[in-house]
């Protein structure tokens, strides 16, 4: 009996030194692992959508939570005002899984400025051509009030050829943050003016 | 259809010893007979199943809720050592001819990173339990298929004027490397 | 002079991954590129030098039975601890190796080592040992890297070294060249340790 009892409270002993260590760790280095995953994985993106250094942009960002997802939101200002969002969503259907995108949405003119793919497990060659240029050049100009189609459903957006699935998956990807935006537009605009105040 | 596609990939094109390089040890140790490669293939076939179901489950419905995900590693490769050890006694205790065909490997699963390599697999994936298991089940089956393969080239090697340096473990790397040529063949199949 | 016998027996006479036929699956799977092959060795040499010492620390007060399963918390620790660093610090590597961090875990040197020498030796000498074998791991994998990246990409370390005239044996960098190369560098350590009349027979 004693020899079992030893057996369990060494085990717990370790195990609870173990996870005592790793949270400590955790902690400490979350913040900076995230800052380091928003540059290499998001920098470039961001980069090409706000044409700023992706260094200055990395802190301008808000972890916006709805009721069933978390958000990921960059956002750019002059002075006191928002002047521009980035939202990553993930668009549903891909044939390799989700694509993940980022939207951006000039504040001003309720426009979309561009779109960028983050993350994607398409077939190379034929669904990775959603991170061409041509295809993602559609979106500028795009207004965020109303949902985008592909072109053969009456909409705006040309599907790449051969690849209706992940062109189809980045549409819906935008249309989640069409939604987000209709719904919740001033409460972004709040959570990002409150974080520079407190 | 994207079911067979995967189930496929997994066992030929992405196969997880020759392409992805999971589970190399008993690859090179437990390789020598057929009868013994078969019986490793079998167990790892059903300790993979198993402790895919158990890990995935584990991660999706512990870690992620209570946003524990860093501790991934840690848990799973604890659920892997459990599990294998229930395994073992229970097979024990039912199973007379199992245990004896299966028991020996077992042991040894632990730190095959073939189990670990697919659990972690399943979770960079993000598959639906349904693609998990299929996913998990094909990729071992691809193991076992690898090694059964192996096991009958190495049985004609021993036989072989191998060049004395190469005897061995060298010769078999370089076997291995051979038949990975022939699996890189699959390649076109899928895309 | 045991203290030199065990800092220099993971530099030849227990080199894994050739000598001591472990470890084998980092070997093959990150040495597509020495970069690849250094980051990974070194990861692996901080588990190991921490993991010989913690277990070596407590080899008196952990009971028999659970060994094991002690053993197995203490690295996944320490690889976790690795995994949450190389994300801070080194986060394009990290993306590189992926899995095969979270894969120390299993790696074979690593309980081996604990098993065959920190469970039964004081704490500076295990540490000594986990020291050894770690820098003969590391020096493994960065010379598999080397010779892969160099034929197979033309480069080393990302340096360009031939120009743009070579016409790189690309098979080298994909999985058949793993495995011919490290057949091969086997191979070519068996011969010479024969030269040298080392006994040395792998079954």
């Amino acid at each position: 009996m004693r020899e079992i009892i030893r057996l369990v409270v060494v085990l717990s002993l370790i195990c609870g030194v173990a996870a005592a260590a790793l949270t400590g760790v955790r902690y400490s280095l979350e913040k900076r692992i995230e800052r380091q995953s928003d540059f290499y994985v998001r920098g470039p993106a961001l980069e090409r959508l706000f044409n700023q250094p992706a260094v200055q942009l990395l802190g301008n960002k808000i972890n916006f939570m709805t009721s069933n997802r978390v958000y990921s939101v960059f956002y750019t200002k002059s002075g006191d005002d928002v002047t521009g969002l980035a939202i990553e969503a993930p668009g549903a259907g891909g044939y390799g899984g989700d694509i993940i995108l980022m939207v951006a949405v000039d504040l001003a003119s309720d426009q979309m400025t561009g779109m960028e793919i983050i993350q994607h497990s398409e077939t190379p060659g034929v669904g990775s051509r959603v991170e061409k240029v041509s295809f993602r050049n559609q979106w500028a100009g795009l207004s965020v009030s109303e949902p985008v189609k592909l072109r053969s459903q009456g909409g705006q957006i040309d599907a790449i050829s051969g690849a209706t699935y992940s062109s189809k998956a980045v549409v819906n990807g935008t249309n989640q943050i069409i939604e987000l935006m209709s719904g919740h537009r001033d409460e972004i605009i709040a959570a990002i003016k409150s974080k520079g105040n407190g | 259809m994207d079911l067979l596609f995967l189930a496929i990939s997994a066992i030929f094109v992405n196969n997880i010893l020759l392409a992805q390089y999971l589970g190399n040890c008993p690859f090179c140790g437990v390789s020598k007979k057929l009868d013994t490669s078969i019986g490793m293939g079998v167990a790892v076939i059903f300790v993979v199943t198993l402790a895919s179901i158990f890990t995935w489950a584990a991660y999706r419905y512990i870690l992620i809720p209570y946003d524990m995900g860093f501790m991934q590693t840690l848990v799973f490769i604890l659920i892997i050592a459990a599990l294998v050890q229930f395994v073992e006694i229970f097979l024990k205790k039912q199973s007379k001819t199992l245990y004896n065909a299966l028991g020996i490997y077992l042991p040894l699963i632990t730190t095959n990173c073939a189990v670990m390599g697919i659990a972690l697999l399943n979770i960079k994936h993000e598959f639906d339990f349904i693609n998990m298991v299929v996913f998990a089940f094909s990729s071992a089956a691809g193991f076992a298929l690898a090694i059964v393969l192996f096991a009958g080239l190495r049985e004609r090697l021993v036989i072989s004027p191998v060049p004395q340096a190469l005897r061995g473990t060298a010769i078999a790397l370089v076997t291995a490397g051979i038949m990975s040529l022939a699996f890189l063949g699959f390649r076109g199949m899928v895309q | 002079m045991k203290f030199k016998q065990v800092l220099l027996h993971g530099l030849w006479k227990d080199l894994p991954p050739f000598r001591l036929v472990l470890g084998l699956c980092p070997a093959l799977a990150i040495t597509s590129s020495a970069e690849k092959g250094l980051g990974m060795g070194l990861a692996a040499t901080f588990v190991l030098i921490f993991s010989n010492t913690f277990i070596s620390a407590l080899r008196k007060s952990i009971p028999d039975k659970v060994r094991i399963a002690s053993y197995i918390v203490i690295i996944a620790t320490l690889v976790v601890l690795v995994e949450m660093s190389m994300k801070a610090f080194f986060f394009p590597l990290s993306q590189q190796l992926g899995i095969y961090i979270p894969l120390i875990v299993v790696n074979c040197i690593i309980l081996g080592r604990a098993e065959a020498f920190a469970s039964r030796n004081p704490v500076f000498l295990s540490m000594t040992d986990g020291l050894s074998v770690g820098i003969g791991f590391t020096i493994s994998l960065t010379l598999v890297g080397s010779i892969r990246e160099i034929l197979g990409a033309g480069t080393w370390f990302g340096m360009s070294l031939f120009g743009a005239s070579f016409e790189p044996f690309g098979f080298m960098v994909e999985a058949p060249g793993a495995f011919l190369c490290l057949g091969l560098l086997l191979g070519l350590m068996n011969a010479y340790s024969r030269k040298r009349g080392e006994m040395f027979i792998q079954s």
